[in-house]
């Protein structure tokens, strides 16, 4: 698991400690630029408040996940996921609706979306998050995303997460999906030919060796994938869960 | 001589928050939260953030995963940074870069959940100091011969993050 690795030392070394006391004698006075919550401005003193015109006015919005591009600007070859979800529990193991589903993978050089070791993120805001993704499936148990097809990295072979919740955000499965391999698969055709995907295929981790996939004899996490790299792939997969 | 400086504003959020923005970056993140510890607190053995943190070290990523919960909140503020003021009361610093961070929670104790909104601000240039008021040209705006400046003092939970190194 490399990229545990990225993901040590962050701005929470800095201040769990350093909390604000939150009762202040004489702080804050003016409404539109300061609650009793928030740090910063005048928690010390007593210097009346400027004045601000009010707003912004938020308003409710879903979690940066849920969309079906996940691709934020990331390049590749374009990569279709169509997962399906079905509950064991149910008579014929009939698809599951309503379940929410959430996928992320790396990007062609094998790389997560993360916080860095510094404080400070290197891309801004409006991809912070790439390659991660969820949606809630559909009355077929269907959510389909588009992204593009995920690199590699040393000690896994291709994968991707998937994590299932029910309706209410209670996990049912957290799993991992794998790619079909040989020399007319996908997988070595994308790393071997598809421009920006440079690692090739040496030293690459078959399902057979993958600490994850290894015990899976009967290719239960065993994705479909069709396509080339001109037109992209689709990759499909079935989930079973108990719901 | 001038600098190139990032201010960081490391805007806390308790369950005592209340205007609008903060409540709504409050409740989903704890939403988020509760959803994403499961992956790293199998069948919810722990219940506080410090627990599961303690027991699976990988859960360092929890801060990174809840925040999607506030990006899009984060980009209501239309780039500019919260509550921090010049001196003539204005919002007046530019960012493109936050840091989302929880502080404490418990998946069992609503109440228990703290963030923070670490917002780094873009470059400015640091022209001077007036007793305890800062002089920052944000965008090195020039009119009539004149470099327009926002006077600014530091208020508590704002601080210096970097200083450009100039080449020597």
């Amino acid at each position: 698991m490399e990229r545990k690795d990225f993901l040590k030392n962050g701005l929470s070394a800095l201040g769990i400690a350093a909390i604000a006391p939150l009762v202040n004698a004489c702080k804050k006075t003016d409404s539109t630029t300061d609650t009793g919550s928030s740090g910063g401005g005048n928690t010390t003193g007593c210097t009346e408040a400027p004045t601000e015109t009010a707003g912004p006015f938020p308003t409710k919005s879903p979690s940066a996940y849920v969309r079906s591009n996940i691709v934020d600007g990331r390049t590749g070859v374009p990569f279709t996921v169509n997962i399906t979800i079905k509950n064991k529990n149910a008579t014929n193991c009939v698809a599951l609706a309503g379940a929410i589903v959430d996928i992320w993978h790396c990007d062609k050089d094998g790389n997560y979306s993360e916080y860095g070791g510094t404080g400070m993120q290197s891309t801004d805001y409006t991809a912070v998050h790439f390659l991660r993704g969820r949606q809630v499936t559909d009355a077929n148990g269907l959510v389909s995303f588009t992204s593009i097809f995920p690199g590699w990295y040393s000690g896994r072979a291709t994968h991707i997460h998937v994590h299932v919740y029910n309706a209410s955000g209670t996990s049912l499965k957290i799993t991992q999906i794998a790619f079909p391999e040989g020399s007319s698969s996908a997988v070595t055709i994308v790393n071997t030919t598809a421009s920006g995907y440079t690692k090739g295929m040496s030293g690459y981790t078959t399902n057979a060796a993958d600490n994850v996939f290894s015990d899976d004899t009967a290719g239960v996490q065993l994705a479909a994938v069709s396509g080339s790299v001109a037109a992209g792939y689709v990759l499909t997969q079935n989930i079973i869960v108990s719901a | 001589m001038n600098k190139i400086i990032r201010f960081c504003y490391r805007k806390i959020i308790d369950n005592a928050a209340a205007k609008a923005w903060e409540r709504l970056v409050y409740n989903d993140s704890y939403t988020e939260f509760k959803m994403q510890a499961q992956r790293f607190n199998a069948e919810n053995k722990y219940s506080s953030f410090a627990e599961i943190l303690q027991n699976n070290p990988a859960a360092e990523q929890l801060h990174f995963l809840t925040g999607a919960a506030a990006t899009a909140y984060v980009r209501q503020l239309n780039g500019k940074i919260p509550d921090v003021l010049n001196t003539l009361g204005k919002h007046f610093l530019p960012f493109k870069n936050f840091r989302f961070e929880i502080i404490n929670s418990d998946i069992k104790d609503s109440k228990s959940h703290k963030v923070a909104v670490n917002f780094y601000s873009e470059p400015v240039e640091w022209l001077d100091t007036v007793g305890s008021t800062m002089i920052i040209a944000v965008n090195n705006v020039i009119e009539n011969t004149e470099l327009l400046t926002d006077s600014f003092i530091p208020p508590p939970f704002v601080s210096i993050y970097s200083i450009k190194q100039t080449e020597l």
